[in-house]
């Protein structure tokens, strides 16, 4: 998948979550911090994003362990083939 | 008892104690307050006391003046129901609620049973009794007293490492981690440092406007702090990790952010509090531990699950216990290790628990939860591995005939995101049509 997708997807998938919370949905880029207040998600509706970008794109990028990121724009980095 | 007991404040020491947002309370504050409250106890008699409250500043003057009158103190869990709250309230005849307000309740003459302890030398020595989390189902309360839990913090050389040391507080203050690290930053003259908001971006902020210094939290903590904290912003001089195995990918990231931090890892169990200490920045411990004691403690494995003998285990359970004490004073833990090279790993829980961030979540408590709802007629909680929390809630349902299935998940859902911590939420959902059963009758 290109970024771009991707980055249409943690679009969505955010969204959702948000709806979920109760919360307005934010439009966010690459370069939105995903932890840095603007979006209202905390760790573990980070962790369900990661989760679900796994479902969407079919890759584990977090296979061999941890790997740091803060925007959105890393994270999608993360999933480009 | 031969020392004087309560905590080492003493009237006249202007020094901070507490900090949140822009407002303090000072060490002789809290003497002040804490004086107020013993002199209360004493005056009417009061030997049961509970405190309810997510503020240290309460918890600490519960702690310190409790001990100094010898009364007996619950410390409500903050992530417990109201009315759970309510009932050990009644159940264990509390006398004073400690919190915002201090309230007084009436009770029953208390019975034979429930009397204060007593010390080697016949002496009533105050407990003081903390409680496991979780929103579902009883809590488990575990026995202490102040001198106890002072022992472990003074062995655990947080508190020589780190004089007058500025700590964020990223636990629960009412947690046995919150009342450690609370612990510490009294016995070592040190600053506790409280979020506004128990956010990534609050814990940051918190940490940057008191240059904070010294942070304890899991690793799951440690790897959203990392994402909301931007390069060079903090100098941090301890960073502990516990509450879950920590992973090297992580550990390493920590080394690079933070050059000149000393990284530990702990480990420990309600039984036992801290059991040990690594600082090598390796996973694990060093293999030359199953061999001989080490920081007082010996370990070994005995099908591959870590077993512990330690001189600070804790009193005992009011309620039942979580893991087996074994002959000879041995603890049996679920932690299933494997050894690789000279380090032993802990590869993680043995039984079904899930840990999502370091908070623990038992998959019958949520089925039993999900099993309660309109519609749902079986179902099924697991983990899930997750690189950001460790495991996430996983549940399978299986549906009432004639529900429309995604409707009944949303509702479901909803149910959830409502009545259970935020941890305990499932977050992969799947309706299905039936759930697996092994040949010994339970789920599989």
């Amino acid at each position: 998948m290109e970024k771009q997708e991707i980055l249409s997807a943690i679009q969505k998938l955010v969204a959702d979550i948000l709806e979920q919370k109760g919360l307005d949905v934010v439009t966010l880029d690459a370069s939105t911090e995903l932890l840095g207040g603007e979006l209202g998600i905390d760790s573990l509706d980070l962790a369900t994003l990661v989760r679900e970008l796994e479902e969407t794109t079919g890759r584990d990028p977090f296979s061999e362990g941890f790997i740091e990121f803060r925007t959105a724009g890393e994270l999608a980095d993360l999933y480009v083939r | 008892m031969t020392t004087a007991p309560g905590l080492p404040l003493e009237a006249g020491d202007g020094a901070a104690l507490v900090a949140r947002g822009a407002a303090v309370v000072s060490r002789e504050e809290l003497r002040r307050r804490s004086d107020e409250l013993a002199e209360r106890l004493r005056q009417e008699g009061i030997g049961r006391v509970m405190v309810v409250s997510d503020d240290p500043v309460d918890v600490l003057r519960a702690i310190d003046a409790c001990a100094r009158a010898g009364a007996d103190l619950w410390v409500a869990h903050t992530n417990l129901p109201g009315a759970m709250v309510e009932e050990l309230s009644r159940e264990f005849r509390v006398q004073l609620q400690i919190g915002a307000q201090d309230e007084a309740r009436s009770v029953a003459a208390p019975t034979a049973d429930t009397e204060p302890a007593t010390d080697g030398d016949g002496a009533p020595q105050a407990r003081i009794f903390m409680m496991t989390s979780g929103t579902t189902g009883r809590p488990k309360v575990a026995t202490h007293t102040l001198g106890s839990l002072l022992a472990k913090v003074r062995t655990s050389a947080s508190v020589s490492a780190n004089r007058e040391g500025r700590w964020l507080l990223t636990y629960q203050p009412t947690g046995f981690a919150g009342v450690q690290v609370m612990l510490t930053a009294a016995l070592s003259h040190g600053l506790i440092v409280v979020p506004e908001e128990r956010s990534p971006q609050g814990f940051f902020e918190a940490a940057r406007r008191w240059e904070v210094a010294q942070i304890s939290g899991t690793p799951t903590f440690w790897r959203s702090f990392l994402m909301a904290t931007p390069p060079g912003a903090l100098e941090l001089r301890q960073i502990t990790l516990g509450g879950e195995a920590v992973d090297q990918a992580t550990l390493d990231r920590l080394k690079e952010r933070f050059p000149t931090a000393r990284i530990t890892h702990i480990y420990a169990s309600t039984e036992a509090g801290v059991v040990f200490a690594v600082h090598d920045g390796l996973e694990g411990f060093p293999k030359s531990w199953l061999e001989q004691p080490v920081q007082g403690v010996e370990l070994r494995l005995r099908d591959d699950l870590l077993q512990i003998k330690t001189p600070n285990a804790m009193q005992g359970y009011l309620t039942e216990a979580a893991q087996p004490l074994l002959e000879g004073g041995w603890v049996a833990t679920a932690d299933r290790c494997e050894i690789v090279g000279d380090r032993v790993r802990i590869l993680g829980r043995q039984d079904s628990t899930i840990n999502v961030g370091g908070s623990k979540v038992y998959p019958l408590a949520i089925e039993g939860f999900l099993l309660g709802l309109p519609g749902v007629v079986e179902a099924k909680v697991y983990a899930v591995p997750n690189p950001i929390s460790g495991a996430l809630v996983g549940a399978d349902v299986v549906l009432a005939p004639g529900s429309e299935p995604s409707e009944a998940k949303k509702a479901i859902l909803a149910r959830c995101r409502a009545e259970l911590a935020t941890y305990q939420v499932p977050r992969v959902f799947r309706v299905v049509d039936a759930i697996q059963v092994g040949t010994s009758g339970k789920k599989g």
